[in-house]
């Protein structure tokens, strides 16, 4: 895949040659992807192949040994602010400050992240609706069971009314209800806003995404949309 | 309110809710509280140099308990990946954990300030060994700080970053020492790294340029080192 780094019209996020490296061991090796506006992009692969690695590359957290990466427009490395303001990111491990009331900590984050007062009041307001969290919002973080963190964690990172919401292994320890819930909540925000997300779980990926992107070992292998691909296990198993 | 105030709410309201913050003013006021009565009836002096030789001790000691969870905790807790994912300079986050926890040191001195005031109330001290002990504790634990939120950015155990930060505030008071085994020019340099021997000068009621750089210079390079450790990822 050569693919430009300049996003095409439609597309809101480019990779182009990213790679990280500590020290001799390739966490990612020379990725290149497009993602489209709007769309729903999966990244499968199994644990330890790079995919958490390349979200955090690209929501800033890590810096690339090589390669760029063009968010919104905006170059991750020349203008990590303006990329940064235009993403929201919800972490595997869903890191919150457990002292602090739901509320409270929507707040830091919406304010944190470039709203000012007035906005952060309604987006507050209308984010705790929208993820359900009305019943807890006055109650302390850690608290709280793993399904309603879920749901504060991506809250925060749509508190800000990013373009892009980067999930990483959403549904990793909810139980099935809590699981289904965030599917249909991916699903619902994917209309609005583009979506990547990772699993190593197939069908995961298949309910929720429209294009799949296969990594392993730090490469990507494929990238294919979910709609040409009648039985993604297969294509996995033939490819890994 | 821009990055830095909002930081800077968030940091003050995590130090102020912790149980830290009130254990070390406790052991803090009650230690110097029992130094100060007793120095003041068996000398019937009213002077504070002992007390400020004291919480320079303490503050040593402490500083590190203070300022261990700054980095290390939200390592720990993966909530640093939350802040630096943010748009917001590094160098914001390193400020607002720095004066946060310098606010917590000035309000300790604050505490103490009413030893200060029962000797003008029944005494004449002389104020301006008082003045400059005070200024010369808010100098020391600005350094100190610095030096703990460094130790506590390199490492996500909170005990490795208060022993480092610890072990980095004994070998700075005890850097004169070395002076005797060092060839010259070195030995200069050992000795002008000293803390107590910036610190003295203060306490004596003179105020030099040169110890208050002193202070501040380390303080910086700390923040700056810290800066650069929170960047390179």
């Amino acid at each position: 895949m050569t693919q430009s780094p300049q996003p095409p019209s439609d597309a809101i996020v480019a990779l182009e040659g990213v790679s990280k490296r500590y020290g001799r061991v390739a966490a990612v090796s020379d990725v290149t992807l497009v993602v489209q506006r709007g769309e729903v992009l999966g990244l499968l692969g199994p644990n330890g192949s790079g995919k958490t690695t390349l979200l955090r590359m690209l929501t800033g957290y890590l810096t690339p040994t090589a390669g760029r990466l063009v968010v919104a427009g905006f170059d991750t490395e020349r203008q990590p602010m303006e990329a940064r303001r235009r993403i929201g990111y919800v972490p595997e491990s869903l890191p919150l400050y457990g002292h602090m009331r739901v509320r409270e900590f929507l707040w830091f984050i919406a304010r944190l992240r470039g709203l000012p007062r007035t906005a952060a009041t309604a987006a507050l307001d209308q984010i705790v609706e929208r993820v359900r969290l009305g019943d807890v919002a006055s109650a302390p973080i850690r608290t709280l069971s793993r399904g309603y963190r879920q749901r504060v964690a991506i809250a925060q990172g749509l508190v800000h009314g990013p373009e892009i919401l980067v999930l990483d292994e959403p549904t990793n320890g909810l139980d099935p209800r809590q699981i289904i819930e965030t599917r249909s909540l991916i699903r619902e925000l994917a209309g609005e806003r583009t979506i990547i997300m990772s699993s190593h779980i197939l069908s995961e990926v298949e309910k929720v995404a429209d294009r799949v992107a296969i990594l392993l070992r730090g490469r990507l292998l494929a990238v294919r949309s979910m709609a040409d691909t009648p039985n993604l296990e297969e294509l996995f198993l033939s490819l890994t | 309110m821009s990055a830095l105030g909002i930081l800077l709410r968030k940091e003050l309201h995590a130090t102020f809710t912790s149980p830290i913050a009130y254990a070390v003013a406790t052991v803090f006021l009650l230690v110097t509280g029992y130094t100060f009565s007793l120095t003041l009836f068996f000398t019937k002096v009213a002077n504070l140099t002992y007390i400020f030789h004291q919480m320079y001790v303490l503050l040593i000691l402490l500083a590190p308990v203070i300022t261990m969870r700054t980095f290390a905790e939200e390592r720990k807790a993966d909530t640093l990946e939350l802040l630096l994912t943010s748009p917001v300079r590094e160098v914001w986050i390193v400020l607002a954990k720095f004066l946060a926890q310098l606010t917590l040191v000035a309000g300790l001195l604050a505490g103490s300030g009413a030893y200060a005031v029962i000797l003008g109330r029944y005494g004449e001290p002389d104020w301006a060994p008082i003045y400059g002990g005070y200024l010369a504790l808010l100098l020391l634990g600005s350094l100190l700080v610095a030096i703990g939120i460094l130790a506590s950015s390199l490492t996500e155990n909170q005990v490795v970053a208060a022993t480092c930060a610890l072990g980095l505030g004994l070998m700075l008071w005890f850097a004169d020492s070395a002076s005797y085994m060092l060839p010259a020019p070195l030995d200069v340099v050992a000795i002008n790294l000293s803390l107590i021997g910036h610190f003295t000068t203060f306490v004596n009621g003179s105020l030099f340029l040169s110890d208050a750089g002193y202070y501040l210079t380390l303080s910086l390079l700390a923040l700056f080192l810290t800066t650069r450790v929170v960047m390179d990822r």
